[in-house]
């Protein structure tokens, strides 16, 4: 591949909100001419910012899948959800995909958008060499998949807004789900405060 | 010119993308998907039968059925992601491009637009759509499911949005601002 210039060499930085090429000036807080957003050679405290979500994330993970989601009662019997027993029941029920969409959706997702975000907080912390463009698609990834793990969240607040029917079913919120929504929270807000071209950093050329 | 899509020769994102979609187009499907949100709030989304009582819920029911149970931070995250933010961005848009059509500047379009931007990952209509396709194949069997007239309106509005998040991408707005809504 060809030498490439990078901007940052010869004094030129980029707006990362609209991406606007903006002459660097030596100020703490420039902004953007054309949309008025900070640019920043790279956003101050991303690594620290993104370490710290990430760490609640996988704290609050446990909770979430230990407690229970939802407790429902009917007259014949009463039972606590968590998410993998909502998985499993649905597997009983005879559809798997769903099943397996849900396994994937809460359960495989977080815990690899965790690990991924650690493992590349970590690389960029130690400055490890390895393949940038390997880790910038792993990120990008990751960024992309987060949201639709709130899909068992608005599954379960249908089923307790629906599933109130007095003496014959009720469903209750469990605390799981709160710990739940928190971590698809806080993995969002971990991909959106980390700054990729710190991935870029360790990377002498091309 | 062809369509075309420029990507970094060195981490191969995509960084500009060729748009034939005009700042009409964007209008248009903005104005369509703002009456699609509000079919989808008058009308119930699902409806359940069990004994012959009937339970209908609307979109906003699935949040006060949370909120009512004490978990009003997950009952704001249902209303934020499926209800407050898609309105956001449409209400946001509509009120940057119709200005901008004839070259006018809305004031705090920088603002607004920046916000809108931020906003994006957190408009989940079609993640909403999958969590009821889960919640509803759960019900059905314990009882039987009336899919409302909500339900329908709402899976329009999730393609709605998301070819109106295709055809307003970033770069594309600051184009039509540079180039007074050309």
């Amino acid at each position: 591949m060809s030498r490439i210039v990078l901007g940052r060499t010869v004094g030129l930085l980029v707006c990362s909100h609209c991406h606007a090429t903006v002459r660097a000036i030596r100020s703490s807080h420039q902004l953007c001419p054309r949309c008025g957003a900070r640019v920043h050679d790279r956003r101050p405290h991303s690594l620290a910012a993104t370490a710290a979500l990430v760490l609640s994330a996988a704290a609050l993970y446990i909770p979430a899948n230990l407690l229970p989601v939802m407790h429902m009662h009917t007259f014949f019997s009463e039972e606590d959800d968590t998410i993998m027993s909502g998985v499993l029941s649905l597997i009983e029920e005879g559809s798997w995909p769903l099943a397996l969409l849900v396994f994937v959706a809460s359960i495989v997702v977080p815990l690899l958008k965790i690990i991924a975000m650690g493992w590349l907080l970590i690389s960029v912390a130690r400055r490890s060499p390895g393949s940038a463009l390997h880790k910038s698609r792993l990120f990008r990834l990751v960024e992309f998949i987060g949201r639709w793990s709130m899909l068992d969240v608005f599954a379960i607040s249908l089923l307790v807004s629906l599933v109130q029917i007095r003496s014959l079913a009720t469903i209750q919120v469990g605390l799981g789900a709160l710990a739940f929504g928190a971590v698809v929270v806080l993995t969002m807000l971990a991909a959106q405060s980390f700054d990729e071209r710190l991935l870029w950093d360790t990377h002498s050329d091309g | 010119m062809d369509r075309a899509r420029v990507r970094c020769v060195r981490c191969r994102a995509e960084l500009y993308r060729t748009n034939s979609a005009s700042i009409d187009t964007a209008i248009a499907l903005a104005v369509t998907a703002a009456v699609l949100l509000l079919f989808s709030n008058a009308y119930p989304l699902v409806a359940l039968q069990l004994n012959g009582s009937v339970r209908a819920t609307t979109l906003v029911g699935a949040a006060i059925g949370l909120y009512n149970q004490g978990y009003a931070p997950v009952a704001a995250l249902v209303l934020l992601t499926t209800l407050l933010v898609p309105m956001f961005q449409i209400s946001g848009l509509l009120y940057v491009l119709i200005p901008l059509r004839t070259g006018r500047r809305a004031p705090g379009q920088n603002q607004l637009f920046r916000a809108l931007t931020h906003l994006r990952p957190w408009a989940m209509s079609e993640v909403f759509m999958l969590g009821a396709l889960v919640a509803l194949v759960k019900l059905s069997a314990l009882a039987e499911v009336i899919p409302g007239v909500s339900l329908y309106s709402y899976g329009a509005l999730m393609f709605t949005l998301s070819t109106l998040t295709s055809v307003t991408p970033t770069e594309q707005f600051w184009r039509w601002v540079d180039g007074g809504g050309q």
